[in-house]
This record gives structure tokens, C-alpha cells and sequence, in this order.
């Protein structure tokens, strides 16, 4: 039998000048050839642990280690990242500062040369490496001409060229669209599986990589909470309060009062099918009766505002005055491609709106010409008062060395860090730079809120305070744009979805109806329950409320109101 | 959009050729600014630049380069006669100021012009190295002779847009605050998020092994014509202006009275200099092998 690739026995360390320790008494085996995924709310010590794999904790950071850690069979407080980046390849979050060379072709080369390979070992290295995971065709590329997608893949390659029999990444597709995290995923589950390297990898978004796992560790302040399959995982998720870890399907099951949970999509039409219960398929007639019949009820209302924010707008008589409108935008770069080919969109005051689309699509720089920061080359944008920008990294925000000079005392309290007003912004966490951030740019009073991907790297907890705070400016009269890539924070976030795609509005409607029928544009629970529902707490209604039988009692009933 | 130059793969002979005949090319360019004061000869080595850049399809490039050169030209052409009252002909007396005499001479003024032509060459020369011969190879050149200096090169090389792109998006932060903050902590700001930049950098590099310092042994590779001809061109054009200069064509001196020699000498080396860049690119041979990017 192959050794076992990490074994750590009671390791704790703590980053030098921190009050408490990042990993306290953590004890595994990671054996080759196996998919882990490293699963914790933000500040849980995953990053950390990865790091200490890789020889950075303590070596980089400094701080004290105790217990033992080995990597490969290297003790990780006698080895450092050199050598252990031999038996390890590491992947961070940030695609841009981790590609170090000008091309792609010498970022591939530049492990090999750091070991001293001969020449034409490097070059042979290089190019089935590039084959294998789908990078030959950029070998040619300068690396600041890639995308997110392009560059995180490169960042692989570079990782895995000399062939290590470990892959750790910390959160590698929070930067990247819907489809490009998919891609990333399925490239690691390739890797896995043809190469037998064993991977680990850290990631808020559980429902992406969990179809791919053969094992989840849990870690709650720096301790491994929970190691397991990924079903009993869930389990154990979903008895956590709240259960931040949860994913979307398991949670829908868990309302619902399903077992056992699904850890993938297929799991769980698997279990609904075995419960004859759903969901509808293609070849099933009643079944696409059933799944028109709900998706329908998105369908009819797609050009009504919602009935809250009709009350709100004639409460506030603004129901005439749009907030921002944007009229036949184009955006032309010179010499450069189409990033905005003619949109028009009207932003009511307290409308609340996900701003969908592929990176690259145009989302940013709609924003930034919503909000004045670029001129639209053609085409006309008004708005009703100030708009507010916040843009994708909240720390260009945060200039001063105290949170108040920034924020106030006032904005320092709306962002829930009230008797921290002397803190330095960058001893924050991601979560509360954000929230600080967002408290900065709001110091007007604007008629428009406009944020670009702040979910970014957030954990569930935070991505609902997030979301509260947005439903409280759209409640106050603001009208709110959430550029994301997050399916499930915009549905539970918008009253109503544009997707953008190639510069143009592709879809524009109610959540029901953009996000119920997409593939990857979709929440998982639309996907569960094929557009039916798109979140746990709706799907479980309708499958509480078609009986104990779940879905296959109710659809008689659907099936007679879509003849009705 | 940046002023310096950054390097695109293109259909070119200069592209095509290997990074160290290419950097000669330049280099010898770059050099011809430095040795001579002629402004024939200068105009010939800014004409041969510009048209060498165009050649390769880095004109826009090349253009760049000029926008950024021409400020720290003027600032030398305007300071040149202030600072220095040497010359035998007046053209303005401005009196006392500060305790001493402003008097501007035609020498001075001259001068001035020619050093800036000067700056003006050399600048668009690295313009050219930066745009037309990739910076990954050239470095891995010099990685062969001080591995860690070329290394930290690269990086600087690779951080520059990068942190471009921060200070970028600081300012359009600061633009979108209502009330935007002082420049100073915005640069400040700045520079703690460049080391961060650079700490995430050096880790990244730390994993990629860096600390192991080994060294690939250089793999042999073979001229191609495209490697001949610009090498070619850059030995020859340094050959010509480093004899020219031992044999003192195109000597100017300025003080006490403007003295610019200007024979059959100093037009055959400004043609020279003006032409032999070029031949890289002329004839069938130099499209033949060059790929369509």
C-alpha cells in the first residue's frame, strides 16, 4: 500500500503577534489518490492548514508550531516550501499574484528550472502538462492577456508540472464565474482520477466540489470538527446551528425531512425518484406538465413588480421616477473589443437587482458607467440622485489606519463594529472590510446602490448580514445592483435577475424565471427541482406541502392547475 | 494606457529572432544614442527606431514610447540653456536672478536640443526592446549569470502592471467616496497594498521552490535566419558606431562656439545608421518562417 501522503498528530500553530492559535490539536491521514474538501466558515483555519502542508506555516509566516506534520514523509518544521513543494503543489485563492513570469510557457518552466532539470526534461514536462490539463493552447499567451478561468488553470499546471503527488488550493474558484468554477472542478476531479494525485481543497461554495469528494474535514476555530464522508458530513452540517456548511440540496432534504442527504444534484433526483417523487424528466409527459405548471407561476408575473415593492413605491410616491436608467449603452474600447452593445435598463427606487453573467460579460463596467466612474462611448445614463460604487476589493476603500476615519462613527456602527472604531482596517476580516466598505460609500444618502461581486471569498454567515443590510437600503428607498456570481445569494437576495452575456441583456426577470431554468446560471435547488423551487426553504414548502409523500402526492394537484 | 511598452508575441522577424540577437539590436540602437551628439545621426538612429518598430508592428508602441520620452527631452532642452551660461552667442540676457546671471546662449540652447534628441533615442530604443523581444527569455539569459537578480527583474517586470492596476483601482475607489479621501493616504494606502502584493508574490514563488536555487543547464538551439539576420544587423551597427566614434565622425562641440561637423563622413554613417536595422526585414527571406499570430 502507497505511504500516506499527510500525517498530522496533535499539530497546532499560532501566527506570530496573534492572540490565539489558527490550528489547534489537528490530527488526520490524507492517503494518496484521494479528494478532500476543507470546509469552514471564514477565519476557521483552513487557509492555514493548507499553508502549513505546504511548508509556509511556519516557515514563511514565522509563528510557533506544535505536534507533528509531515508531508510526503517530510516533517513540515524541518522542510521548507522548497522542499516540500517536491511532494506538494499549492494553488491560492488570488489567480493574479501567483503567476510570477511574463509568459505561460516559462511560468511551466520555472519550477522545473528552480529543481535544476535538464533542459529537455523541462520541455517534454511542459507540454504534457499543458495537454493533460487543457493549457497548450495558451502556452503562447502573456499571462496578464488571461482570464480569471485561464490564469487559476495555469496556476494548476505550474503546481502540478514536476508531478507532485499532492494538490492543496485554497478557494480557487471564488474568483470565477459559475461556469469557470465548474470547469475548475471538474479539471481537479480529472486530476484526481487520471493521475491518482490526491487533492485538497478549501472552498465556501461546498455544493461545487462535493460531487467530486470521497471525504469532507470540518474545521470550527482552528479544530477539525467533523471528518467524514461527504453524506455523513452533511449530517453532521445540517445538526450544526445555524448550519452554515449545509449545502443547498441538503438543506432542502433536511427541511423537508429527507434522509439520506445528497452531496450532488444526481444524489438527490436519485432519492426522489427512489421515493417516486420526482423529478420531472424529459421523457416523463406529466413530469414537464408538472415542472411547467411551477415554473409557469415565475413566467406570469415576470413583468409585475413585486407586491411589497409596488406597496413601498407608492408609499414613497416615487412610483413614476425611476432611480438609474440606462439608455442604448455601448461601451467601445479603441482598438480594443465590444465590452456593452446597447443596453437599456430602468432601476426603480427599492428594487433590488442581481446583475448575472460569464466574466467578461460587461457587469463591471456597466457599473462603473452607472455610477459615472466611465463614460459610455454611445448611448445615455440617468440617474435620479447619487450613486453609490462599491467595487470588488473593499480594502481600496479603507485608506486611513483607523476604521472611523473611514467610515465615522456612525458607519463604523451601521457596519455591526461598533467599540472597534480605533481598529486598523486591515486587522478586519474580509467579512468586516466588506461591511465597512459598503458603510463607506453609502455616507450620501444615494438613490442607488451598486455592488460589484461582494460575496467574494464570504462564507454563509456573512453573505446573509450582507444581504440583510441590502434588503434594509432597498426598504429604505434605494435601488440596489449586485453584480455576482453567487446563484443562491441572488436568489435569495433580487427581486429581479438581468443576465448578461457578451454586452447584451440575455435574460431579464423575476429569480422564478432566470435562474429556475438555467444550467449552470441556476441554483442547486433549481437544478433538485428543475426550476420548481430555488431555495431550500421554498422547496421544502412545496414538498411539505404536497404531504408526506413529497413531490409525487402533489403532482396530481399541479398537473389539474396547469390544465386549469 | 501605460506608456512603457509590454511585449505581445507578433508575426515579426524581430519577434521571431531570439531574445539576445534582439536585445543586441536594440542595445546597438540604444548605444548610437549614447556615443554620438550628431543630430543627423541621431535623427538617423530615432528614424531607424521608429521604422524598425513598425516593421515588427510595434509602431503604436514605439509611439508610446516617444509620448513618454518627449517630457524629460523638453525639461533637459529648457533646463540645458538656464543652468548653463557657457557660449559665445547671446540670444537673451534675462539679468540676475537669485545671485546669478541668466544668459542664454545658442551653444547652450543647442546642446540642450541634442541631449534631449539624445534621451529621445535611447528611451524609444528600450521602448522597442520592450515591446519587440520577450522579456521571459531575455531574463532567463541573465539567470545564467546572477540567478536571484534576474529573478527579482522578472518579478519587477511582472508587478509593474499589477500594481498599476491597484493604484488604478485605489483612485477609482477613492472616486467613489463621497468624500474622497487626501493623496497621501491614498498612496499610502497604495504602498501597503504593494507589499502585500509583493508577500503573496514571494509566497507563490516559495512554492514553486524557489529557495531550492537550482539552475537548468542552457539547452542548445539552433540559428534560425531570423536569429542571423538581426544579429547580423546589431553587430554590424555596433561595429559602425563604435568605429565612427574612435574615428571621430559626427563630433559635435558646443562651447565656446557651436561646432557641428556635418561632411560626406557623417551622412554615409547616418545612413548607415538609418539602414542597417532595417535589413532584417527586407526581402522574401525575412517573411518566410515568421508565423501569423
Amino acid at each position: 500500500m502507497a505511504e500516506t501522503l499527510v500525517v498530522a498528530e496533535g499539530f497546532g500553530y499560532r501566527y506570530p503577534e496573534a492572540g490565539r492559535a489558527s490550528l489547534r490539536d489537528i490530527s488526520l491521514r490524507i492517503e494518496p489518490g484521494t479528494f478532500t474538501v476543507l470546509a469552514g466558515v471564514s477565519g476557521s483555519g483552513k487557509s492555514t492548514l493548507l499553508r502549513a502542508f505546504s511548508g509556509l506555516v511556519p516557515h514563511f509566516h514565522g509563528g510557533e508550531a506544535s505536534g507533528e506534520l509531515s508531508v510526503g514523509g517530510l516533517d513540515v518544521r524541518e522542510h521548507g516550501p522548497g522542499e516540500l513543494a517536491a511532494v506538494c503543489g499549492t494553488v491560492f485563492q488570488e489567480p493574479e499574484t501567483q503567476v510570477v513570469m511574463g509568459g505561460v510557457r516559462a511560468e511551466l518552466e520555472l519550477p522545473l528550472e528552480h529543481r535544476g532539470e535538464p533542459a529537455g526534461s523541462v520541455a517534454r514536462a511542459v507540454e504534457e502538462t499543458a495537454l493533460a490539463l487543457g493549457v497548450a493552447h495558451l502556452l503562447d499567451r502573456r499571462t496578464d492577456t488571461l482570464s480569471g478561468g485561464e490564469l487559476q488553470r495555469v496556476a494548476i499546471a505550474a503546481a502540478m508540472v514536476h508531478d507532485p503527488p499532492l494538490l492543496v488550493l485554497d478557494e480557487p474558484t471564488s474568483q470565477l464565474d459559475p461556469v469557470a468554477g465548474d470547469e475548475l472542478v471538474w479539471q481537479l476531479r480529472r486530476l484526481n482520477e487520471d493521475w491518482g494525485t490526491a487533492v485538497v481543497v478549501a472552498e465556501h461554495r461546498l455544493e461545487r466540489c462535493l460531487p467530486a469528494a470521497d471525504r469532507v474535514i470540518a474545521m470550527v476555530d482552528g479544530r477539525i470538527a467533523c471528518d467524514a464522508a461527504p453524506g455523513e458530513f452533511l449530517d453532521w452540517a445540517a445538526a450544526q446551528v445555524p448550519p452554515a456548511l449545509a449545502t443547498p440540496a441538503a438543506r432542502l432534504f433536511s427541511l423537508a425531512g429527507l434522509r439520506p442527504l445528497p452531496a450532488s444534484v444526481k444524489e438527490a433526483h436519485a432519492a426522489l425518484r427512489a421515493r417516486g417523487s420526482g423529478p420531472p424528466t424529459a421523457g416523463d409527459p406529466d413530469d414537464v406538465v408538472l415542472n411547467r405548471a411551477l415554473r409557469g407561476k415565475g413566467r406570469h408575473h415576470s413583468h409585475e413588480r413585486p407586491g411589497k415593492l409596488r406597496s413601498l413605491l407608492r408609499r414613497n410616491g416615487r412610483d413614476t421616477q425611476p432611480a438609474l436608467v440606462l439608455k442604448e449603452v455601448w461601451h467601445e474600447v479603441e482598438d480594443g473589443p465590444t465590452i456593452l452593445r446597447g443596453i437599456s435598463l430602468r432601476l426603480e427606487p427599492g428594487e433590488r437587482v442581481a446583475l448575472m453573467g460569464r466574466n467578461g460579460a460587461g457587469k463591471s463596467t456597466m457599473l462603473r458607467i452607472a455610477k459615472g466612474l466611465e463614460e459610455p462611448t454611445r448611448g445615455k445614463v440617468e440617474r435620479a440622485g447619487e450613486v453609490a460604487l462599491l467595487l470588488q476589493n473593499p480594502g481600496d476603500y479603507l485608506v486611513h489606519g483607523h476604521a472611523v476615519e473611514d467610515a465615522g462613527v456612525a458607519g463604523v456602527a451601521a457596519a455591526g463594529l461598533a467599540g472597534r472604531e480605533e481598529a486598523n482596517p486591515r486587522d478586519l476580516s474580509g467579512g468586516e472590510r466588506q461591511r465597512l466598505a459598503l458603510e463607506v460609500v453609502l455616507g450620501g444618502e444615494p438613490a442607488v446602490v451598486l455592488l460589484d461581486e461582494p460575496t467574494r471569498g464570504m462564507d454563509r454567515i456573512h453573505k446573509d448580514g450582507l444581504a440583510a443590510r441590502i434588503r434594509q437600503l432597498a426598504e429604505g428607498g434605494a435601488a440596489v445592483m449586485v453584480a455576482t456570481h453567487d446563484t443562491e445569494f441572488a436568489a435569495s437576495l433580487a427581486d429581479r435577475i438581468v443576465l448578461l452575456g457578451q454586452g447584451v441583456v440575455i435574460a431579464d426577470g423575476p429569480p422564478r424565471e432566470v435562474l429556475g431554468g438555467g444550467r449552470h446560471f441556476s441554483t442547486e435547488v433549481a437544478r433538485v427541482t428543475n426550476g420548481a423551487a430555488l431555495l431550500p426553504d421554498e422547496g421544502a414548502e412545496i414538498m411539505l406541502g404536497e404531504g408526506s409523500d413529497a413531490l409525487s402526492a402533489g403532482r396530481s394537484t399541479h398537473r389539474a392547475e396547469a390544465q386549469r | 494606457m501605460s506608456l512603457v511598452p509590454v511585449y505581445r508575441s507578433r508575426p515579426s522577424t524581430l519577434h521571431a529572432a531570439r531574445a539576445g540577437a534582439g536585445a543586441s539590436l536594440c542595445g546597438a540602437l540604444a548605444l548610437t544614442g549614447a556615443l554620438y551628439l550628431h543630430p543627423l545621426i541621431l535623427s538617423a538612429a530615432l528614424g531607424a527606431i521608429v521604422l524598425t518598430g513598425v516593421l515588427a508592428g510595434v509602431g503604436r508602441e514605439i509611439g508610446r514610447s516617444l509620448r513618454f520620452a518627449l517630457p524629460f527631452a523638453l525639461l533637459i532642452a529648457v533646463i540645458n540653456p538656464l543652468v548653463y551660461p557657457e557660449g559665445d552667442t547671446l540670444l537673451f540676457r534675462g539679468g540676475e536672478v537669485l545671485g546669478r546671471e541668466i544668459d542664454i546662449t545658442l551653444e547652450a540652447t543647442a546642446a540642450g536640443i541634442f541631449n534631449g534628441l539624445r534621451v529621445i533615442v535611447i528611451v524609444t530604443a528600450f521602448g522597442l526592446l520592450s515591446a519587440a523581444v520577450d522579456p521571459d527569455e531575455l531574463l532567463r539569459m541573465f539567470r545564467r549569470v546572477s540567478y536571484r537578480s534576474a529573478l527579482t527583474a522578472t518579478l519587477a517586470t511582472r508587478l509593474v502592471p499589477v500594481l498599476a492596476r491597484d493604484a488604478g483601482r485605489m483612485s477609482d475607489a477613492a472616486r467613489c467616496r463621497p468624500h474622497p479621501p487626501g493623496r497621501l493616504a491614498v498612496a499610502r494606502a497604495a504602498l501597503a497594498g504593494a507589499l502585500d502584493r509583493a508577500v503573496d508574490v514571494a509566497a507563490a514563488l516559495e512554492v514553486r521552490g524557489y529557495s531550492l536555487g537550482g539552475r537548468t543547464r542552457r539547452r542548445s538551439r539552433a540559428w534560425s535566419r531570423h536569429d542571423w539576420r538581426v544579429a547580423g544587423a546589431a553587430v554590424a551597427l555596433g561595429v559602425v558606431a563604435v568605429a565612427g566614434a574612435l574615428a571621430g565622425v559626427g563630433s559635435v562641440e558646443p562651447y565656446p562656439t557651436l561646432q557641428v561637423e556635418t561632411g560626406s563622413t557623417e551622412v554615409i554613417l547616418s545612413a548607415l545608421v538609418l539602414v542597417l536595422p532595417l535589413t532584417p526585414f527586407a526581402g522574401r527571406a525575412a517573411r518566410l518562417g515568421v508565423a501569423r499570430g
